[in-house]
């Protein structure tokens, strides 16, 4: 009987060891917050454009096409990072990529955008945080993939580098099929 | 000796006492209405801070934590009730935003498990004990 007992804690022992194993195996990361925005309507919102005098208003720029939506700041040292394959999604892959600014002096931006280039075709002013939070953004940069129809279809939570910029090549291509 | 001891003791125990009722709310966002600012603490205390993931936004000083704590204060003046705050936090952040995870059918085995366990060690001890005494 004692024996036979002994098989439960083993048991359990294995099982969590697989678990852990298993995570450790697998391509994710562990910070990584699923949005749940995912296979939802873009956020519907109103805004102040950098560059336009016209309001941006989302409704009237979302669903024709798929679009990049990509949160930045001039303070936040990673998008400066991954500013160089923002850049490279909209000169080579001619993808429409929104820029929203979050928390972000205007002067500054205009100037930052001048030095680095400008890769979006907007630039909606996030100046209180508010529609970040809509987006369920929680730490920037961010990059949203939204397809045809204004869908959400992908959240990356992070800078894009050589790595992920693969990733994401690839999946706005199976998006557009 | 034990007289220091003693008085080191007391002085942890104090210390995180007084640690425990810090929060990081600012003197400019507290709401004027204390029975609303009783509700804005309250859900703020059930609401994770994302950045830091195992504070609360009412313990937090991260600028995403004093931004929600800002929301929920403006909500509660709008008129909406708990629940409405909750859902809408929800419908942006996902359950991972509440420090407790609420009993669904993917959360179960969270929420399972201990008991489980907790029963097998009891039906392990009680085996185990069963068996010396028979030695």
């Amino acid at each position: 009987m004692k024996k036979q007992l002994l098989i439960i804690p083993t048991l359990i022992f294995l099982f969590i060891f697989i678990t852990f194993f298993y995570l450790l195996l697998i391509d994710r990361n562990p910070t990584d917050i699923p949005s749940n925005l995912l296979n939802k309507n873009v956020p519907e919102f109103e805004t102040e454009s950098l560059f336009k005098k016209e309001k941006f208003i989302s409704s009237e720029e979302f669903g024709e096409e798929i679009i990049l939506v990509n949160f930045f700041a001039t303070w936040c040292k990673p998008c400066r990072d991954e500013h160089v394959y923002i850049k490279r999604f909209s000169d080579e892959k001619k993808i429409r990529v929104i820029g929203i600014n979050y928390k972000d002096n205007n002067k500054k931006t205009i100037q930052w955008l001048k030095n680095l280039g400008d890769p979006y075709s907007d630039v909606p002013i996030d100046k209180n945080g508010r529609i970040a939070i809509d987006w369920g953004v929680y730490g920037i940069p961010e990059t949203f993939v939204v397809n045809k129809k204004g869908i959400i279809k992908y959240r990356h939570v992070g800078p894009v580098n050589k790595k992920n910029f693969k990733k994401l090549n690839s999946l706005i291509e199976k998006i557009k099929q | 000796m034990i007289k220091k001891i003693f008085i080191l003791i007391i002085f942890v125990f104090l210390s995180q006492f007084f640690l425990n009722n810090i929060y990081t709310v600012e003197p400019d966002e507290i709401l004027k209405n204390q029975e609303q600012e009783q509700r804005a603490r309250k859900i703020s205390k059930n609401i994770r801070c994302m950045i830091c993931q195992n504070q609360s936004i009412d313990e937090s000083d991260a600028t995403l934590a004093k931004d929600l704590r800002i929301l929920i204060r403006e909500k509660i003046k709008d008129g909406y009730n708990d629940d409405e705050i909750y859902k809408f936090l929800t419908e942006r952040y996902s359950d991972f935003i509440l420090l407790k995870p609420p009993l669904k059918l993917n959360t179960l085995l969270l929420w399972i498990l201990p008991f489980v366990f907790f029963t097998i060690g009891i039906f392990l001890i009680f085996f185990h004990n069963k068996k010396s005494r028979k030695i």
